[in-house]
């Protein structure tokens, strides 16, 4: 197994895509001064009634879905950058074992995913809060410590979106394919989920991954969005929560492993 | 040694390889031909375990593939020169390959040498000629000193040079006791490389001979191959 991971991670390391991928989901930092910058100026113009209907999604929220995209696209051309150029055979020539080549890419990309996650959420976090100083910003004034679990989970779904990457990715076998997949579980089935009649659009919305993170740590916020990408719902007990969470990485894994051992490479 | 026992793969209803057996032994070169589309590919897909047989079984010295542990050490493939990330430089490419089965860098530093691209090795394989392709994917089947060796269309794109180097190489493993099956549609070449000949067509075997038997003295590779794969009934005055 540890063959089969240095060999991946070598793989991951040796083309130009991951890092191009790595520096975009880090751009996430850079767009969190480009949007809190403005939003200060315009703060402190303000008087203090209009002050008081000011509503903000916390930045490191509205800007995760940066670094998602990036690694669920990197778990993607993980392996549909094999089919594309056929690699996949002298892969699995050498590697007889398909479900040993498949976990080791997702101990790959997951591990980079959640490195690049946790540093892309930080880095909002911190930079955004450096912006905003002592303001009273709604949702953006309470200390790190207690933002901490918030944090590192939205860091976590980062890479939970790498290995959901992967598995389309093998499912499909062709990046076109499994990047439309990736975009449709990020943007386009919650919000679609988000215009359901209630109480459809909460219950099924709870079980969307980019709504996990928050109902993990129970975190509640009264921003006034309802539907669209920012939508987030809170109806899951953390218990379930991290249940759907895990089946998150369990059941795309496992179907695309039956997938790859059943189909000829 | 590998062998192929009463081996059918069907694609829907396209049958690629219909009952097909024969036995490549080691110590020669054996030649591997068929016109385009008569299971050749199918069947050495179906050796390295990448396809499954609808009926039948192909051996990897008794064993099939899927169960031999460090596969690289007994079996090396070239299937497809250009089936490599066109991102990576080759000698990353041969690593992450030889990584899997416990092969270190210095081995793969020496096969570069060996196959003539040390000098471009650290360069990105979008930049490679189709013949420096072809000697990479030489270098991979290498990489694990393997006892059984297949090549498909390895010869393609390479300068005469080339075409030279890999005859003899092949020509020295085969003399080390190895076993090669080597796949063409070159003739010329492969009556000056091939010792030994097995042709299919439309997935069945048509021959299974020592090149001398199947070849005249005075005659051509070519027009003997003709004449077997041959459809309709140019092929059955023939027989």
């Amino acid at each position: 197994m540890n063959a089969l991971l240095s060999a991946e991670w070598l793989k991951l390391r040796s083309v130009r895509s991951t890092y191009a991928l790595v520096a975009v989901a880090a751009s996430a930092v850079l767009l969190a001064a480009l949007l809190t910058w403005p939003a200060v100026v315009a703060w402190d113009r303000q008087p203090p009634e209009v002050r008081a209907r000011w509503q903000g999604i916390p930045i490191e929220q509205y800007l995760v879905f940066v670094p998602q995209l990036c690694m669920g696209v990197l778990g993607v051309l993980a392996v549909s950058s094999e089919y594309a150029t056929g690699l996949i055979r002298p892969t699995l020539v050498a590697v007889p074992g398909r479900i040993g080549v498949l976990a080791a890419k997702a101990a790959v990309v997951g591990a980079a995913g959640l490195v690049t996650g946790e540093a892309a959420v930080f880095g909002t976090f911190a930079v955004s809060r450096a912006l905003i100083g002592d303001r009273p910003f709604p949702n953006h004034t309470s200390p790190l410590p207690e933002e901490l679990p918030l944090l590192l989970c939205l860091g976590l779904s980062v890479a939970v979106f790498a290995v959901v990457g992967l598995a389309l990715g093998a499912a499909t076998r062709s990046t076109a394919a499994g990047v439309v997949c990736v975009v449709a579980v990020l943007f386009v089935i919650p919000v679609i989920v988000s215009y359901l009649p209630g109480p459809w659009n909460v219950r099924v919305g709870a079980v969307m991954l980019p709504d996990l993170p928050t109902q993990l740590v129970g975190a509640v916020f009264d921003t006034g969005i309802t539907t669209g990408p920012w939508a987030r719902v809170a109806f899951l007990p953390p218990g379930w929560a991290w249940a759907v969470l895990a089946a998150y990485v369990v059941a795309p894994l496992a179907a695309a492993a039956v997938l790859l051992r059943r189909r000829d490479a | 040694m590998i062998e192929i026992r009463d081996l059918v793969k069907r694609y829907g209803r396209t049958t690629a390889v219909d009952r097909l057996s024969f036995t490549v032994r080691p110590g020669r070169v054996t030649g591997f031909l068929g016109p385009n589309g008569a299971g050749k590919s199918t069947t050495m897909r179906v050796v390295l375990g990448l396809d499954a047989p609808t009926s039948g079984e192909a051996l990897v010295d008794g064993r099939r593939y899927a169960s031999i542990r460090g596969p690289l050490h007994h079996v090396g493939a070239l299937l497809d020169a250009s089936a490599v990330h066109p991102g990576r430089s080759g000698y990353d490419h041969l690593r992450a390959l030889g990584r899997t089965n416990g092969i270190g860098p210095r081995r793969v530093a020496g096969l570069l040498e060996e196959v003539g691209l040390a000098g471009a090795a650290r360069k990105r394989v979008k930049e490679f000629s189709l013949g420096m392709r072809q000697r990479l994917g030489i270098a991979a089947a290498l990489l694990g000193d393997p006892a059984v060796l297949m090549l498909d269309e390895p010869v393609n794109g390479l300068d005469p040079e080339g075409v030279r180097w890999i005859r003899g190489l092949l020509r020295s493993l085969a003399a080390e006791g190895r076993t090669v099956l080597l796949s063409s549609h070159l003739m010329s070449e492969m009556e000056l490389t091939a010792d030994h000949l097995v042709i299919i067509d439309g997935g069945r075997l048509v021959a299974d001979s020592p090149m001398r038997d199947l070849v005249p003295d005075g005659g051509s590779l070519e027009d003997v191959y003709l004449r077997l794969t041959a459809r309709g009934p140019a092929r059955e005055a023939a027989r």
